[in-house]
């Protein structure tokens, strides 16, 4: 579904990806394993064309995205949950998730039951739907952006640390609904640094360091690699 | 206490017209955080143009009002080109000079246009007044109170139930994050311009036409007035432009009353600066700071 090939990125001079490559593949949940600066956010700004990329490609089911604009590879359907959430914090909930369907350009029905659908998913987010998102609490807001990410009906949505600053029970809660969306069909892409909690959601793994893809696998192959485990897992598990 | 009223009634007609001012330097505040200082000399250039028709072709006094508007949309869009696009995001400094820039270049333009000092402007509104009770209405300053409201009441509907509008308080609210749901910022600031350019333009032409003059400081003064009442009722709040446009006209019609026409500008600023001391932020202000900031901190 998702495929990048060789990915060179930078900002000014410097380049921070050196060449990734890595496939999401359809109705799977792939997730991006790194330390803080690996170039992990810099991989999602890439792929959704918010940094255009130096070199390399990158393909949705084999349609080539790789110099296209934001707004357009919005369209033709990658969703960014952004880092941080970066919900609209003046705009009230039922307004946010409007702004995630802006580029989709659907009749106000389409956009009326959307909304309906995902209050379903997240009864939190109806109950406060005309409350500003900047005053729901950071499990809320992670839900918000999710759920806003969706509104743009996307065939991938990539997921930038969702569970960072969160509670234990709301990042439980945050991967539930990560792999209730997944069984209803939504490929995802994503970034985490929780590798204990991706390990339970996740098919396939890739491993960024310092720009570079330095392992990729399986959650079992993941698991049996010493260093991995010493690194990013602790050392606790015999 | 009738004189006071009077004066209350007074100031609200003519601050409404401060009120769409203070718009339009509040929406682009609200988009770039930035402060356009050219606005009021973008309105003075369209102004200029009509008046140009005016004096030399006579035309009528509607061909006017259209030429105004659309020469200050253009004018609008080519301070946005000039100013806010071809300078980075970051450079707020610099776009804020060159806009001041700007202001004294499209002000040149203008005197070339026409050199003297002082040229009619075609009236456009009901002359004469009516009474209501004890109190008087000027006809020209009634209408140019439901114009506004009117304005605001369409802006209203614009910004809350339209796609554009959304879009356009996305980008308000945050940038990057307006970025990531597809929404092209880059349009969206310039539609905020040659709307802003709109709502001054219809503003300019009906103070013009109450005055039925215009002279080379026409750009200056409005700069002012719109900047004041923005500042008063809070950077970046529509509401707040609003109750601040209305504030300064009713402070400014109760200082002319009271203590004489030249005390009317000082009282004015004397008002801006107790504003600017006790409550920095105006008074239907909004916080630039905390989460805000770091928002914008990256990319
Ligand atoms: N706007 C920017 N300008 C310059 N350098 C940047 C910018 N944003 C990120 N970088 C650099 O790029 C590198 C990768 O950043 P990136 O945000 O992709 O890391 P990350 O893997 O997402 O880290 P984290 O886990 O902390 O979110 C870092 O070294 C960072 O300092
Ligand atoms: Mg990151």
């Amino acid at each position: 579904m998702l495929r990048v090939r060789d990915l060179v990125s930078s900002y000014g001079k410097l380049d921070v990806l050196r060449g990734i490559s890595l496939d999401a593949a359809e109705g799977r949940i792939t997730c991006l394993l790194g330390p803080n600066g690996a170039g992990k956010t810099t991989t999602l700004f890439t792929i959704a064309g918010i940094l255009s990329a130096r070199s390399g490609s990158v393909l949705l089911n084999g349609e080539d995205l790789t110099r296209l604009p934001a707004p357009k590879v919005v369209s033709r359907g990658i969703a960014l949950v952004p880092e941080n959430r970066l919900v609209f914090p003046r705009m009230n909930v039922e307004e946010n998730l409007r702004a995630g369907a802006y580029a989709r350009r659907a009749s106000a029905a389409e956009i009326a039951a959307d909304i309906a659908d995902l209050y379903r998913r997240f009864p939190r987010l109806e109950a406060r739907r005309d409350q500003f998102a900047g005053t729901l609490s950071g499990g809320e807001q992670q839900m918000l952006a999710i759920a806003r990410g969706l509104m743009a009906r996307p065939r991938i949505l990539l997921m930038d640390e969702p569970s960072v600053g969160l509670a234990p029970l709301i990042v439980d809660e945050i991967f539930r609904i990560i792999q209730e969306l997944n069984a209803e069909g939504v490929t995802i892409l994503l970034v985490e640094q929780n590798a204990r909690m991706a390990l339970t959601v996740a098919h396939k793994f890739y491993l960024i360091e310092g720009g570079e893809i330095t392992f990729s696998g399986s959650p079992g192959e993941l698991e049996e690699d010493e260093v991995i485990r010493r690194a990013y897992l602790g050392a606790q598990k015999e | 206490m009738i004189d006071f009223v009077q004066n209350t009634v007074d100031g609200i007609m003519f601050g409404s017209s401060y009120a769409l001012l203070a718009i339009g330097f509040t929406i682009v505040f609200g988009v770039l955080r930035r402060i356009n200082l050219a606005f009021g000399a973008s309105i003075m250039l369209g102004a200029y143009a009509g008046t140009w028709l005016h004096v030399h072709y006579q035309v009528n006094v509607l061909v006017v009002a259209l030429t105004t508007l659309v020469c200050t949309v253009l004018a609008g869009i080519y301070v946005e080109r000039l100013c806010f696009r071809a300078i980075r995001r970051d450079a707020a400094l610099a776009s804020m000079v060159s806009s001041f820039v700007i202001w004294m270049q499209l002000e040149e333009a203008a005197v070339h246009l026409l050199p003297e000092r002082t040229y009619a402007f075609p009236s456009f509104f009901v002359a004469g007044s009516f009474e209501l009770g004890p109190f008087l209405f000027r006809g020209e300053q009634t209408t140019m109170l439901v114009l506004a409201a009117l304005m605001v009441g369409a802006l209203h509907l614009l910004l809350r139930h339209t796609r554009f509008g959304l879009a356009l308080r996305a980008v308000s609210e945050s940038p990057r994050a307006a970025a990531y749901m597809g929404i092209d910022t880059a349009w969206v600031m310039l539609c905020a311009f040659a709307l802003v350019s709109l709502v001054g333009g219809v503003a300019g032409f009906a103070i013009l036409a109450t005055d039925e003059q215009i002279t080379p400081f026409f750009g200056l003064w409005a700069t002012f007035k719109g900047l004041i009442a923005m500042m008063l009722g809070g950077m970046g709040s529509l509401p707040g432009a609003v109750l601040g446009g209305l504030l300064l006209g009713v402070i400014e019609a109760h200082a002319q009353w009271y203590l004489g026409n030249e005390y009317k500008d000082l009282s004015a600023y004397l008002l801006l600066f107790a504003m600017l001391v006790l409550r920095p932020g105006g008074i239907l202000g909004q916080r630039i700071h905390g989460r805000e900031a770091l928002a914008f901190r990256r990319v």
